[in-house]
């Protein structure tokens, strides 16, 4: 009775063992893993978002982390989450599948660099059948044509001493 | 990704278990109809696939553009500075691209409103009023009221609350021949319930407490103290003392004392908080050329 009893404790503490290896996702853009825990470290390698992460060890505001192929390194702790991020639906069909998502993410990019060059034509034909005034027009099409970097996103943390560019 | 599967998996057992006679693609044409046996057991049996996250990114987008229209309509143009709208979109996008929808493009727009207010239209432009920037004080509280309204976007509440609208039962994808004669018209009140939901009713109070929370890792996340949305929310209580302003985010929102109250229980997540990112001589001097708050 006692031996049965604890192969089902050693069988329950490794399956407990076994689940415990801590996942993390990664969910900004631009991650990358660094050889050691600055900013400044060499990159080992780029981390696209919802790359599955297994936590090596970790408490602070970086985290030793290794990949699904095995490289190791370090992960600012903000740009990763205990849950995956929000997946993308693609096209008209991408009801169910995943294989649209990465040309989806792609034109939303793309989209994001566009310059003024007037509205889409759903929208455009929805504020012709609305009326919609002329300047607001104008205002929407100023407001999509505005551009941000990642670049520029970096530079302004870095200015502003943000996550991992705090001292 | 391996849950959706998993989600599907499970929806399509049930549904084959009710409808063996039919062929998969009566079975996924039904799916489409809200009121059919095989919707009603999909929503039963998981959120994961709702009809929100079946529309494509480019519908959402000409949603929450067409939104925008409106928007401006009604609370007014943007305001004219480049300078200040470059500033709020360098505080947005740092703080979307934390989020837990980090991959499409967010445009921030500052609206000149006497109303304060913050809104978000479907696939990411966000807008807050000249007012409600008026009565924060430093980057840490702008941040935290644009991850709010991140965090609505990338959980789409406002397309969810509108989920049994009549145009979307229908309408897969959108395009600029929808938008003419009665699916024109659908769309369009679909915009106009949409307002109602935002402007008006408010969203679900569950959705607001969510992207409370999700403020809070975002900001945290990014570097900004998270208790910036604690502090915006204790301003406008003493706003709200004073008036009742319609159209406000208080009057849009559940009590701001139990949202509050709510976020600091959340709060114990972050006990190294207090030594994140403030910033507001940078928010003074971008916001009001170095003025204090009003």
């Amino acid at each position: 009775m006692r031996k049965t009893a604890m192969a089902l404790l050693l069988l329950a503490l490794s399956a407990s063992a076994a689940a415990g290896a801590e996942k993390r996702w990664v969910v900004s853009e631009g991650t990358a893993l660094k050889a050691e825990q600055s900013v400044s470290a060499a990159s080992v390698t780029e981390l696209p978002v919802g790359a599955e992460l297994t936590l090596v060890e970790g408490a602070g505001r970086w985290l030793k982390v290794q990949t699904s192929d095995g490289k190791e390194g370090w992960v600012y702790a903000g740009r990763v989450s205990d849950t995956a991020p929000v997946a993308e639906v693609g096209g008209g069909e991408g009801l169910f599948g995943d294989s649209l998502q990465k040309s989806q993410i792609t034109t939303a990019k793309a989209d994001s660099a566009r310059s003024i060059r007037g509205l889409s034509p759903e929208v455009a034909q929805y504020a012709k059948q609305r009326g919609t005034p002329e300047n607001l027009k104008k205002e929407l099409d100023r407001i999509l044509s505005r551009k941000v970097s990642d670049k520029d996103i970096k530079a302004f943390l870095k200015e502003g001493k943000i996550g991992e560019y705090a001292q | 990704m391996r849950r959706r599967y998993l989600s599907l998996l499970l929806v399509l057992t049930c549904l084959a278990s009710v409808e063996a006679r039919a062929g998969w693609q009566d079975t996924l044409q039904n799916l489409m109809n809200p009121e059919s046996k095989e919707s009603k057991i999909l929503s039963g049996a998981t959120q994961v696939v709702s009809s929100s996250q079946e529309m494509s990114y480019e519908s959402e987008r000409t949603i929450g553009e067409s939104l925008a229209l409106e928007s401006m309509q009604r609370f007014g143009e943007p305001v004219n500075s480049e300078a200040l709208q470059r500033y709020v979109n360098l505080v947005g996008n740092a703080v979307a691209g934390n989020s837990r929808r980090s991959t499409i493009p967010y445009q921030f727009v500052v609206l000149d409103s006497k109303v304060q207010n913050a809104f978000a239209a479907p696939g990411g432009v966000i807008f807050i009023s000249r007012a409600l920037l008026d009565i924060l004080e430093n980057e840490a509280e702008l941040a935290a009221v644009l991850a709010h309204e991140v965090g609505h976007v990338a959980e789409k509440h406002a397309l969810k609350s509108i989920r049994r609208a009549q145009f979307l039962q229908g309408v897969g994808t959108i395009s600029a021949a929808t938008m003419k004669g009665s699916d024109g018209k659908k769309f369009e009140s679909m915009i106009g319930d949409m307002q109602a939901t935002l402007f008006d009713k408010g969203l679900d109070k569950g959705m607001e407490y969510e992207a409370d929370l999700a403020a809070l890792e975002t900001t945290y996340r990014t570097g900004y103290d998270p208790s910036a949305m604690v502090s915006v929310l204790q301003k406008l209580k003493k706003l709200q003392d004073g008036q009742a302003g319609n159209g406000s985010w208080f009057s849009t929102h559940p009590p701001l004392d139990e949202r509050i109250a709510r976020l600091n229980a959340g709060m114990e997540k972050y006990p190294d908080r207090a030594s994140l990112a403030k910033l507001p001589g940078r928010f003074v001097k971008s916001v009001r050329g170095g003025k204090a708050a009003k």
